[in-house]
């Protein structure tokens, strides 16, 4: 737990949400250097209810301990907004926040 | 294929296995477009992607600091008022092109920001994939101080 930061917040039916997440994002080129396998997001998954809101598959080439921003529509004041992510490791992390 | 992707592309699977009935779906592209994440240079990998596409230089804003600092972090923004099906970001610095690919619907405003990592100058490219079938271009050319693919 705590490994994401989320802030979402609806305003004339859009949502506007900003996450921060805890990874290294080690590409295969700085994976090497310090002699760990390379790990990275790859894929991230928002969604309200079961409706999904944002999808977008990474690369390595996402900063380290990544920060992202997206905006959709809809009136989900008060709903749940679920937010996952896969690395390449193949862990995940599902964290929830309320749409204020 | 190598093994590292092999892998890779099994635990992906068994990961976005659960799909949802909504109107975004959630779609792996690096498990549904491998070629698109090994493309070694940004004609490749829109290639690997969507094929012998010519976008329209229109339509797609991308935004980025002239100068960055950090090549750690560069804050990008993709923006536009087209309606799209995805859009993909890459750039022409780094070992690899591909940097993400979004998947998007009619309540999707894009609107993205991310912080990526460049290890030198060098272009970044966004490639929109329109609700009406079509493509189109936005770039941003920048210089980077400090590298961010060192580690």
């Amino acid at each position: 737990m705590g490994n994401m930061k989320i802030k979402a917040k609806e305003k004339n039916g859009i949502v506007k949400v900003k996450v921060m997440a805890k990874h290294d994002m080690l590409t295969y080129d700085q994976a090497k250097k310090k002699g760990k396998e390379a790990n990275f997001i790859t894929h991230i998954t928002a969604k309200v209810e079961d409706r999904v809101v944002y999808d977008v598959s990474t690369s390595q080439f996402w900063s380290k301990n990544p920060m992202w921003k997206f905006k959709f529509r809809g009136n989900d004041k008060g709903k749940k907004l679920t937010i996952t992510w896969t690395d390449l490791s193949g862990k995940s992390v599902t964290e929830s926040k309320k749409i204020k | 294929m190598n093994r590292r992707n092999f892998i890779g592309f099994g635990v992906l699977a068994m990961a976005t296995l659960p799909a949802t009935l909504s109107a975004l779906s959630s779609i792996d592209f690096r498990k549904e477009k491998p070629d698109v994440w090994t493309a070694h240079t940004v004609d490749d990998a829109i290639k690997a992607m969507y094929g012998d596409i010519k976008p329209a230089e229109s339509g797609v804003t991308v935004k980025a600091p002239k100068v960055a600092s950090n090549g750690g972090a560069i804050p990008v923004t993709v923006k536009s008022d087209i309606p799209a099906k995805t859009v993909a970001l890459f750039q022409d610095a780094n070992p690899e092109a591909t940097v993400c690919v979004y998947n998007c619907d009619k309540d999707s405003i894009i609107d993205y920001f991310c912080k990526i990592k460049m290890k030198k100058s060098g272009t970044i490219i966004a490639i929109l994939e329109g609700q009406d079938g079509k493509f189109y271009k936005g770039s941003i050319s920048l210089e980077v101080a400090l590298g961010g693919c060192e580690g």
